[in-house]
């Protein structure tokens, strides 16, 4: 007989991946299917909830009556962001902030970047005019240019490390060993730094981070944080994977790197999905789905010259009708109608103006997000992951006591 | 304080016209000042196809133009090798198409001394095998892809080397007048704000579609009908030869292969205003229509940008019907110091600097014979023509990956012309010009300047937002597909990463 899950999640970024563990936690037995590195590993790691106002939370209150957010509780926002910060914690990387504070952290063009929840590694980030800033960077990293912090914030030091031609992947897995490391303390050692804090690129190891931040603090007696980086970023690349080992630790079954063939749907349900393969298709059979996508970075949505189409189901997709108005006339500010677009979803989370009893969507890929505009990418797909999880688990404990589909677990 | 400089002639404009009247001028040993406002070819020069006609495509409805073309058109290949590609055109005659408009086409070609070459279908997709295979013939002509920018640099280059000044990022806000006579101009710098003041015997406007803008600084007329036309890259080369639709001319009836990628274009409609003309949704759709009817593939290509050009045409008799107004050219003597140029086009440029030229020389009782068709462009050997080999010396420290610019270039480059914005650097590296548009290696570019120790943070800031805008500009009519992918890609770094726009 063929293998049958509780629940197959198409996604695996950081809705697909949240949901995933919160279900498998709950008893299920869930696949991931997913294309590859989720556009998570191009992120800062850091969760913005709402990058405008000082309190997100507050904030959320009064985004439109539309955004996804609003298909939620502000208890469930909190209870949910709490809940996934606890599972990467677990996972070993531990994040700081609340979703009721914004904070700014430092950007590698030496601004302050809003947002709420960062990694531990940047809990020291500070981004205001008058810091004192020791930054240090690596000769021959081609994309971080200190230069940037120095004028905008005029108390900056600089020390470089002569590292060879580096990228910041290259960097981290250098961290990595104690050769490196060794050389690099000893370096700084000789280093006169006298400013408040150092700052270094987000190059510090993997998932050694946390242990080599407090060795240079250690060495230098101040504070020392990450400034994250263009991708490929490591930091968004150490939450990625944090996510995956959990997920694994807890048995999640993975399907990576196969694009979906085919749907197959029996009645109001949908049934499996069949992954391209080098041999036969590979089907995955599911008593739920959970699509989590993402937008048109991730592939989740598809726009051509005629419109916007979702990838998968082939759901139908609010967006605006007049190609001539998707974006608007400048690139500030991002008022982008095109941001609208997405799966309409009622309050359960099932697409709407479709009869699918047991598809829920969650993540970018849902109507009226405007991720790039409100600054809300992370915490909006965490919070609506962990809700279409909720509404996937009720579903499935209803079906299994009308038997119409048998559990397998 | 104003700066006072003297000279004989003063150019204004810095597209191929006036690059072209400056070289003129230096090789007859005339000192004189160019000034233009944006960068070289910022106006129709650098939004054309970049297509050196052969004339073929006038032969029919004005012959003087396509004599005056083929004539230029063979002496720019002698004297512009590295800024040309002799990519050979065709005239595609699609079903449909008329066969005796091709007779036509075929007889005034031979009258105006235009090579041609009927070629079979099969014979045809054996040259350009994207095309479309229902084709019923093909005329091969000596039609080729011509660099614009690097056609005004190399002008310039013979300038600078006998004295000329060739001023770019100056606006001329003022022409001075005595005893009703143009005697100077007021330029200000735009990067310092500093206004200098230039004195000449005479003044050329060769400010092709702000013709009139200019000569009424002077309190002049110039007669002209502006015609927008739009054009669209994709992000690859589609053919090697330039492909022509063989019926009257109409929109979107010619694609040109341009080092890395391909433009198709063009429509033609009056605006009334060239700072106003933009790009229009229908255009976009109008010309990937026609440019699918000569290769097909082109309904399926990725579409990286879209601009407009606005042609100077001489006003007078056509109006409504800009496709009909002549696209020779005229010299208008305003007798008080000033003299204007309009109409022509890019292929003929040469050949209107001389006459301009030739009127100078008349007016300052100077004896000299034009030479500008003798020698070839000087700096041609400095331009390799950024080679993959040269490109690929410097792998490791690669700024723009789409077209393998190295740091070192942009270094060099920044030396030489000292930083004013992005785009000068991309003109004369082609950083930035490929898919991404810039979008990855301009915070590198910028922080490689940064380094070098050689702007402020007010002016990186003002030059990258304004860059961004720019090129969001550029970019805007093209968004669906891979394109708006990695343009929300592109805005989730700048905004979401990098926080520019939450100072």
């Amino acid at each position: 007989m063929e293998e049958i899950y509780d629940v197959v999640v198409i996604g695996g970024g950081m809705a697909g991946l949240g949901a995933a563990i919160r279900l498998a936690k709950e008893g299920c037995h869930v696949a991931v299917v997913s294309r590859g590195d989720p556009i998570l590993c191009l992120s800062t790691g850091c969760i913005d909830v709402l990058a405008s106002g000082e309190n997100p939370l507050n904030g959320i209150a009064n985004l439109p009556p539309q955004h996804p957010y609003h298909l939620v509780s502000a208890e469930f926002i909190k209870e949910a962001l709490a809940y996934f910060l606890n599972e990467i914690a677990l996972g070993g990387l531990p994040y700081v902030g609340s979703p009721e504070e914004n904070r700014h952290v430092l950007t590698p063009l030496g601004v302050g970047k809003t947002t709420c929840l960062v990694p531990e590694t940047m809990a020291a980030s500070t981004a205001e005019k008058e810091s004192r800033i020791h930054v240090i960077s690596f000769a021959g990293l081609k994309d971080f240019y200190p230069s940037y912090i120095m004028a905008r914030i005029p108390a900056t030091d600089l020390s470089v490390y002569e590292a060879g031609p580096v990228s910041t992947m290259f960097l981290a897995t250098q961290f990595e060993t104690d050769e490196f490391l060794e050389r690099f303390l000893n370096w700084l050692k000789g280093t006169d730094i006298t400013a408040d804090r150092i700052a270094i690129p987000a190059v510090l190891g993997w998932m050694r981070a946390l242990e080599i931040k407090r060795m240079i603090e250690e060495e230098t007696k101040r504070p020392v944080f990450e400034i994250p980086t263009l991708p490929p970023s490591v930091a968004g690349i150490r939450l990625h994977r944090t996510l995956k080992r959990r997920a694994l630790d807890l048995g999640i079954q993975f399907y990576l790197g196969k694009p979906i063939e085919t749907v197959e749907m029996a009645g109001h349900l949908v049934e499996a999905v069949t992954l391209e393969s080098m041999g036969r298709p590979t089907r995955v059979n599911g008593n739920a789905f959970i699509l989590a996508t993402g937008s048109f970075v991730s592939g989740g949505l598809l726009s051509q010259r005629e419109g916007v189409t979702e990838g998968v189901f082939r759901l139908p997709v609010f967006y605006p009708p007049d190609r001539a108005t998707w974006f608007g006339e400048n690139f500030f500010p991002p008022e982008h109608p095109i941001e609208d677009a997405g799966v309409l979803v009622d309050e359960e989370f099932r697409p709407r103006a479709v009869e699918i009893d047991n598809l829920f969507v969650a993540g970018s890929i849902l109507a009226y997000a405007r991720v790039l505009r409100y600054g809300c990418g992370h915490g909006m797909a965490i919070v609506t992951g962990q809700a279409a999880a909720s509404s996937c688990l009720k579903y499935l404990k209803v079906a299994a006591q009308g038997d119409t589909c048998s559990r397998t677990v | 304080m104003s700066m006072k400089s003297k000279t004989d002639v003063i150019i204004i404009g810095g597209g191929a016209t006036g690059c072209g009247i400056a070289r003129d001028l230096a090789l007859r040993g005339v000192p004189h000042y160019l000034l233009e406002e944006g960068d070289f070819a910022r106006g129709a020069t650098g939004a054309c196809h970049g297509l050196l006609h052969s004339g073929a495509r006038y032969a029919v409805s004005d012959s003087e133009a396509a004599k005056e073309c083929i004539e230029e058109n063979r002496i720019l290949r002698r004297i512009g090798k590295k800024c040309i590609e002799q990519t050979g055109g065709l005239f595609v005659r699609l079903p449909g198409d008329s066969k005796k408009f091709r007779d036509r086409f075929l007889e005034k070609c031979e009258e105006v001394g235009i090579p041609t070459q009927i070629l079979s279908p099969s014979r045809a997709l054996e040259m350009v095998p994207s095309l479309n295979p229902e084709l019923e013939e093909a005329v091969l002509v000596p039609d080729c892809s011509i660099d614009p920018f690097r056609l005004c640099l190399l002008n310039i280059v013979s300038s600078r080397r006998r004295g000329g000044v060739a001023l770019i990022h100056h606006r001329v806000v003022d022409i001075v007048k005595e005893r009703s006579r143009c005697v100077g101009v007021k330029a200000l710098d735009l990067f310092t704000g500093q206004v200098k003041e230039i004195y000449g015997k005479i003044i050329i406007n060769a400010t092709g579609a702000w013709g009139d803008k200019t000569a009424r600084l002077a309190g002049c007329d110039v007669p002209l009908t502006l015609s927008k036309g739009s054009l669209i890259i994709t992000d690859h080369r589609l053919t090697n030869m330039v492909v022509n639709r063989l019926r009257p001319a109409s929109n979107g009836d010619i694609i040109v292969p341009n080092e890395a990628v391909c433009v198709a274009g063009t429509t033609s409609v009056d605006v009334p205003d060239p700072d106003e003309a933009r790009l229009e949704p229908w255009e976009m759709e109008l010309l990937i229509q026609e440019a699918s009817q000569l290769i097909p593939a082109f309904s399926r290509a990725r579409i990286i940008r879209g601009y407009t050009g606005v042609r100077p045409l001489i006003r007078g008799g056509c109006e409504g019907d800009s496709r009909r107004i002549s696209r020779s050219f005229r010299i208008i003597d305003h007798e008080n110091g000033l003299i204007s140029i309009i109409g022509g086009k890019l292929t003929t440029y040469r050949y209107m600097a001389e006459k301009v030229t030739d009127l100078v020389m008349d007016k300052l009782g100077l004896k000299a014979p034009c030479l500008t068709a003798e020698y070839p462009l000087e700096g041609q050997e400095e331009l390799s023509g950024y080679p993959l080999s040269k490109r690929l010396e410097n792998l490791n420290e690669i700024v723009c990956e789409c077209e393998l610019v190295g740091k070192r270039e942009v270094e060099e480059t920044v030396n030489r012309i000292g930083v004013r914005y992005i785009s000068d650097i991309q003109h004369r590296t082609r950083l930035g010009m490929g898919p991404c548009q810039g979008g990855f290696c301009t915070y590198r570019a910028l922080g490689i300047i940064h380094n070098m120790g050689r702007i402020s943070i007010e002016e990186s800031r003002y030059i990258l937002k304004d860059f961004l805008q720019r090129r969001f500009r550029g970019i805007r009519p093209a968004l669906w597909g891979a394109q708006l992918r990695e343009e929300q890609l592109v805005e989730g770094i700048y905004l979401r990463i990098l926080g520019l726009g939450e100072e």
